[in-house]
Formats: structure tokens, C-alpha cells, sequence
């Protein structure tokens, strides 16, 4: 069952169309990703799923109820982190997460408070001003705020933008873990391809406002057709050259290594050609086509929704 | 409304008084500045008063210390929204369950605890430096600190309306606004001493009210109660129509989304 359902979502601000009519569910203990170019209506997707911004028209559904009416029971159950907010500088790590805690009808409170200390490695920032932090540490701070009632629908806006890559790992694997154990649903945008790949069952692809794109990461990727052939040469690169004119085969050449670019059902002819041709390689890679393929295909393209 | 909600909301900002002695001290100093001045100033003139000379200085004090309740409490509603748009933190409050109505009542009583602590800093100071006691006047202290308090809160909340429409660029309103009506509250004067134009004006000024009630209580003639009835009709209708100012305005900023407001 859908636990979030979005139906004709618009927003305009001014004459200026930013989202112009998306619609999409999410299942329970689904990790779904938006992605999209800067200005393609990801954080003002998110923003009217979280009641904090209000669509020109359209509906959020989330638990089976609409989100307006009922924003304040549905977001017991929610919650956000953002790399574009920030909480109360002058205050503390503690102080912040205690004040945010009594926002929620948490009744461990200082169990939880505790438990969100450890998980999210604190303990060292836990008495320190939220202004004094780094940016990294800061958005652990955020992130921390954002599970502090456990939610079962978690919003997150780029977590892991300003995270060294062994915390940003970290955060990934808790976020696969909440999913795990107790199906929490999440939403991720981010501009990190491999981030979305390893986290998310499904993409939706954002352009100018309009879904150009759903599908799981894997499905999306082999829309592409064309994946990248590596070889180094080490005899009769003439009758590679000639093979690739005759192909018509987009190539970059660097003295002896060769980066063609080849439809993927080709490749097994294309190579049994070089082979009765004679043409001797000391090295091969092949680059199947990826998520940022389809992403950078789609960005440079004309904007079609759906 | 969920009192533990309230009670986050206004853990944020007793946090936040913990760690900014500017926000401490303000609660101090000015009362002790405007005190001391205007404490000289009326022992100088009292002086050369043939009697009457303490009534003078309780009258000049009093309308100092009672001030200090529209002052905190308008100041305390709009200084604490700029500190959540300076550290875009209004996306964080409404993230949650909060309710705006919740929100607005945490801004409001924050207001009541700063004006209780100065004007109780403030009545001893004029005790101790002056031998003036505003207590003096009795119990009638109570509905007269809640018709300005409740005043004060007009022009927070108007204040706040005002800033979040229009951004922090005009931020300089949540420190001077209520000094605009302070020449019609009549603070230290009686309203007669006003031009009649003014004097038109005063008429729908609550505090000023209260504070003629306050100078014939000094002089040993106080007014009956019933006299608050106008002013406090009128002071329930500006608030009204303050809550239902700020309510549009955060309703306008939903428009533009929160996470982009600053």
C-alpha cells in the first residue's frame, strides 16, 4: 500500500512555473530518490510534502489522510534534514536536540536522546555551541535532529553533501539499516550518483518541473545503449582505425589507448572482428552504461514529461 | 495545543537567554539607564517643589517601570522570530508538529517571563535608589500589568507579521516600533498636556489609560477599576486583529516556502 501519495502537484511562484504538475507514490519501506538538475523543483517537492510550502495545486497524501488538514498528526511521523538549514547557533549539540525532542510526544525521552548521541557519534560535540561546528558536523546535527521521533517517513535533502566519505558511508549504512529493521520509508535527493544507486529502489528524475524519468537506478540505467570500450593497443591499430570508420563508431584516441563508444549489442560482433582482424590488445575494459549516463542524458535533453 | 510542544519551544529560547549575555543584560540595562537618569532628573526638579516632591519622582518612576511591560513584551515576540530567521530555523519548528497557534503562545509567554524579571529588577532598583515604592499602589498593579502587557503583545505581534512578510531587511522595527506610540501612551505626562490632535489619538491607546490610572493612584486619588473596561475592550480588539495579522503573514510565507525564508 502507498504510504505517500502525490497527485498533479503544481507550484508557481509569481508567473514562474517551478513544478508543473508531478505525480508519484511511495510504497512503505521504500527508499525512493529524486534527482534532477539545480533549479529542477527537488527541494520545492519536498518542502510540500513537509506542509512547509503550499502547492498552487494538486494533492499530498500521506498515512491515507491529506497531508494539510491532518499536517500535525502525519508529522509526528515524519521528519526532515536539509544541508540548507540550520538550527540555533549559540545554543548546543545537547540543547538543540532537547528543545527539537519536546517538539515530539516522545516518552524515553532521555533514552532517545541518548541512543541519537551514540548513533550519530556526538559525544564530542554533544556540549558545543551548533555554531562552532563544521559543516560536516553540522549536517550530522542535522540528520540527528531529523530521527529524533524515529520517523517512519524520513525527507532528506542532500545528507550527506558536506560528510567526509567515511561518515557520509556511515550515514548510508544507518539509513539502509532503519529501512531494514523496522521499514522506515525514505526520500533522498542528491547530486551523488553512487549515493542513489546504492541506496534507493527507485528514481524519479526531475527536469524543469516535470517527472522525465522513473524507474528503479538498474532499469534506468540500461535505457542507455551505448556503454564505453577500453583497449591498448599493441598491434595493428591501423586496422582498428579502419574497423571504426567502418563502424561509424565514436572513439577517443590517446596514442595507443582507445575509448570507443559502442551500442552494448554490438560489442560481442565488434570484438570477434578485432580478433579475426588481428588486432592485439594487452588490455580491455568495458564501462556499462551508469545512472549519471542516464542522468546527463536527460539533463542535456529537452524537458518531456512521462 | 500540546503544552510539552510549548514548553520545546520556549526551552529553545531559555537556552538561548543562557548563552547570550547581550540577551541577559538588555533585560537590565536599559531599565537601569532610563532609572538612573530620569531618577536625577526628577529628585533635581522635586526639590524645588514645595511638597509633592515624591509623588513627582513615583510618578515619573512608575510610568518607567510600567512601561518596561508593552516594552519586553513586544520586544521579546520580535527579537525572538529574527533569531529564528537569522538561524533559518522556522523550517525546523514547522517540520514538526507544532502548531502555529502553539508557536505563537511560546512567543507570547517568553514576552511575560522577561517583563515579570525587569520590572521586578526595576521596582527594587527605584526602592533602593529613590525610596519609591510602586507597590504602593496596591493590588490594582495586577490588571494594570496585564492591559500592557496584553498591548505590548499587539505590537510584537504586529511587528512580527510585519517582518516575516517582509524579510529582515526592516529588523530594525522589533527594537524601535513601540516607540512610536510611546508619546501618545502618555508615559511620563498626563494626556491633557498633549495637542488636542494627539489627544484624539491617546483615546485609543490602551496604555495610556493605565498610566493616568496609574499617576491618581500616586496622587492618592485612585480611579475605579471600571475605568479599565474601555481600554481593555480595545486592547482585546487590536489583539485580535494582531493574531489574525500574523496569521496572513504566515500563511504568505508558506507561499514562498519556509526553507527560504530569512
Amino acid at each position: 500500500m502507498a504510504i505517500l501519495e502525490v497527485k498533479d502537484l503544481k507550484k508557481t511562484f509569481g508567473k514562474n512555473p517551478v513544478i508543473k504538475g508531478i505525480s508519484f507514490d511511495m510504497e512503505e519501506g521504500e527508499i525512493l530518490g529524486i534527482l534532477g538538475p539545480n533549479g529542477a523543483g527537488k527541494t520545492t517537492t519536498l518542502q510540500m510534502l513537509l506542509g512547509v510550502l503550499t502547492p498552487t495545486s494538486g494533492s499530498v497524501n500521506v498515512f491515507g489522510k491529506e497531508l494539510m488538514p491532518n499536517k500535525t498528526e502525519i508529522l509526528e511521523k515524519m521528519n526532515f534534514s536539509s544541508t540548507y538549514t540550520d538550527l540555533p547557533w549559540r545554543i548546543t549539540v545537547s540543547e538543540n536536540l532537547t528543545w527539537t525532542s519536546w517538539l515530539y510526544n516522545i516518552v524515553d525521552r532521555k533514552q532517545r536522546l541518548e541512543k541519537i548521541k551514540s548513533i550519530f557519534r556526538l559525544e564530542k560535540l554533544w556540549h558545543q555551541s551548533f555554531g562552532s561546528l563544521s559543516a560536516g558536523q553540522r549536517t550530522r546535527v542535522n540528520l540527528a535532529r531529523s530521527m529524533i521521533n524515529f520517523p517512519k517517513i524520513l525527507l532528506l535533502d542532500e545528507p550527506t553533501a558536506s560528510l567526509d566519505p567515511e561518515v557520509a558511508a556511515y550515514m548510508r549504512e544507518f539509513f539502509a539499516d532503519q529501512r531494514t529493521k523496522f521499514n522506515t520509508s525514505i526520500i533522498l535527493t542528491s547530486h551523488n550518483m553512487a549515493e542513489v544507486e546504492e541506496l534507493c529502489d527507485r528514481v524519479i528524475i526531475l527536469k524543469d518541473g516535470l517527472i522525465v524519468g522513473a524507474d528503479s537506478p538498474a532499469n534506468l540505467a540500461k535505457k542507455m545503449e551505448f556503454s564505453h570500450l577500453r583497449l591498448r593497443i599493441t598491434k595493428n591499430a591501423s586496422e582498428l582505425d579502419k574497423l571504426i570508420t567502418l563502424r561509424h563508431l565514436a572513439h577517443i584516441q590517446e596514442k595507443n589507448n582507445y575509448t570507443i563508444t559502442i551500442k552494448e549489442s554490438l560489442l560481442p560482433l565488434f570484438l570477434y572482428e578485432v580478433t579475426k582482424k588481428n588486432i592485439n590488445y594487452t588490455e580491455i575494459s568495458i564501462d556499462k552504461p551508469t545512472l549519471e549516463d542516464y542522468f546527463l542524458k536527460v539533463a542535456r535533453s529537452k524537458s518531456e514529461a512521462l | 495545543m500540546k503544552l510539552y510542544r510549548i514548553w520545546g519551544l520556549t526551552l529553545r529560547y531559555l537556552f538561548l537567554f543562557r548563552h547570550s549575555l547581550d540577551r541577559i543584560s538588555d533585560a537590565f540595562f536599559w531599565p537601569t539607564v532610563d532609572i538612573i537618569l530620569w531618577g536625577m532628573t526628577s529628585s533635581f526638579f522635586a526639590k524645588n517643589l514645595e511638597g509633592g516632591g515624591n509623588t513627582l519622582i513615583l510618578g515619573l518612576l512608575g510610568g518607567i517601570v510600567l512601561w518596561i511591560f508593552p516594552w519586553r513584551s513586544q520586544y521579546e515576540i520580535a527579537v525572538n522570530l529574527l533569531e529564528d530567521l537569522w538561524n533559518r530555523n522556522l523550517v525546523n519548528i514547522f517540520v514538526s508538529p507544532v502548531k502555529f497557534i502553539e508557536w505563537v503562545t511560546a512567543l507570547l509567554f517568553l514576552g511575560v517571563g522577561k517583563a515579570v524579571i525587569s520590572f521586578t529588577y526595576a521596582s527594587l532598583l527605584i526602592y533602593f535608589l529613590y525610596s519609591a515604592n510602586i507597590l504602593s499602589v496596591g493590588l490594582v498593579l495586577v490588571p494594570w500589568a496585564v492591559l500592557l502587557i496584553m498591548f505590548g503583545w499587539v505590537f510584537g505581534l504586529l511587528v512580527a507579521g510585519i517582518i516575516m512578510r517582509y524579510d529582515t531587511k526592516i529588523q530594525t522595527l522589533a527594537w524601535t516600533s513601540i516607540y512610536v506610540v510611546a508619546p501618545f501612551a502618555a508615559v511620563y505626562y498626563p494626556v491633557n498636556s498633549l495637542p488636542a490632535w494627539a489627544q484624539s489619538i491617546a483615546h485609543f491607546v490602551p496604555a495610556s489609560y493605565v498610566f493616568e490610572a496609574m499617576r491618581s493612584a500616586v496622587g492618592g486619588s485612585p480611579p475605579p477599576l471600571s475605568d479599565l473596561i474601555w481600554p481593555t475592550l480595545l486592547c482585546l480588539v487590536y489583539f485580535a486583529l494582531a493574531i489574525a495579522m500574523i496569521y496572513r503573514s504566515f500563511n504568505h510565507i508558506l507561499k514562498r516556502g519556509l526553507i527560504s525564508v530569512d
